[in-house]
């Protein structure tokens, strides 16, 4: 779990290691396989949620389909319209479905539970708590859900760029 | 997966996509056929049947709408950070710019095709040699979208990116430009060894900056 305040640098640490963001000195050493999903949803415009997340997981060589995330994501009824047309709470909910289609070595999750409704809070926790039973290392940027903070297997505090706490 | 089937993936992204909401194709296609109208009138039917004026009105709408599609391209990319998605994915740098040029390629090539048919139309045009005119058109199109993506990309998150991207494409174009021009006339006026000159030119550039853009997209996202 990482937490700091705004301005701590949360969501560049998160891209630092997604490698959309340039050093400025040191080395990165990526993991295999990385998957960021950043606090907008991400998916592009014209495609379908089906089409996205089918797209992703194509791209990676394993292609699946999306169908089952995205039932359980309560998406059934609008998998195939195009994600312009879903809320800002639905497209945040098929961004994070990809949890469940790119099962990455390391998930990184900037602000996931923004736009998200109580259900839709569930059904994160839960797909954390399969991740991780997966052996994924899930990496969680957020100001919200401090109970949160208990299920962490380690709490890192940023502030001003630095980390104030491990 | 290979970096291929990355790039295949990539276009097809982005063809449905525009599929879905042809802004840029739409755009194109209007923009190109006023061209052609007006260059018509402006010219009159006797200058706009000559090769060379054809030829160069022809390229010089083609040029255009490259930058239009692109542009447009690009907006619906940087809306809810959709390209950030692509750029994190292993090997997505390098595919983004493969699959952006071929994607611009085919819709650049629906838009050179209606063009030069309303071309040949309302200038009444007499074409000469038209195997050699379509291979012209084909690698110009080839010529013009690694150049006009590359720019898209370096100007990517610059906020005045509309009105740089022409200024920064334009003199990278003018060869492809004469080279384009000076093929179709050839083609047009029944030249046929000048119009395969102006062909092999025009693959030439068309690899010269395929290859260019593969080796700065990576620094450019930077």
């Amino acid at each position: 779990m990482l937490r700091g305040p705004n301005g701590s640098g949360k969501t560049t640490l998160l891209r630092t290691i997604a490698g959309l963001v340039p050093l400025t000195h040191g080395r990165r050493v990526p993991p295999t396989s990385v998957l960021y999903i950043g606090h907008r949803p991400m998916l592009l415009r014209g495609l379908s949620a089906r089409a996205n997340l089918a797209f992703f997981s194509a791209f990676r060589g394993r292609p699946a389909d999306p169908t089952d995330a995205l039932r359980r994501w309560g998406l059934s009824a609008l998998a195939s319209v195009p994600v312009e047309r879903l809320s800002a709470g639905q497209r945040k909910r098929a961004a994070l479905a990809r949890v469940e289609t790119e099962t990455e070595a390391v998930v990184l999750l900037d602000e996931p539970f923004a736009d998200l409704d109580t259900d839709g809070v569930v059904l994160l926790r839960a797909a954390i708590m399969s991740a991780l039973a997966r052996e994924q290392a899930v990496l969680l940027a957020t100001h919200f859900h401090e109970e949160l903070d208990r299920d962490a297997r380690q709490l890192l505090v940023l502030d001003a760029g630095a980390v104030r706490s491990l | 997966m290979s970096a291929v089937q990355r790039a295949m993936l990539v276009a097809a992204r982005e063809l449905f996509a525009e599929r879905a909401h042809p802004d840029g194709l739409a755009a194109a296609l209007t923009f190109t056929g006023l061209l052609v109208l007006l260059e018509s009138l402006a010219f009159g039917p006797g200058r706009a049947r000559e090769p060379d004026v054809a030829g160069a009105a022809f390229w010089i709408a083609v040029t255009f709408a490259a930058i239009l599609v692109a542009t447009r391209s690009f907006d619906r990319e940087l809306e809810d950070d959709a390209i950030d998605a692509v750029l994190a994915l292993p090997g997505g740098r390098d595919a983004l710019y493969a699959g952006k040029v071929l994607a611009l390629a085919i819709v650049l090539a629906i838009v050179a095709a209606t063009t030069g048919v309303l071309s040949v139309f309302v200038n009444s045009l007499e074409v000469a040699l038209g195997a050699q005119l379509v291979l012209v058109v084909i690698l110009g199109v080839l010529a013009l979208a690694p150049v006009v993506v590359l720019v898209s990309l370096l100007a990517l998150r610059v906020r005045a990116r509309v009105a740089l991207v022409p200024i920064l494409a334009f003199p990278m174009l003018v060869p492809q430009l004469l080279a384009g021009t000076n093929g179709a006339a050839a083609a047009l006026a029944g030249d046929a060894t000048a119009a395969f000159g102006w062909s092999a030119l025009l693959a030439v550039f068309a690899l010269l900056y395929a290859v260019l853009g593969l080796t700065l997209t990576p620094g450019a996202f930077d």
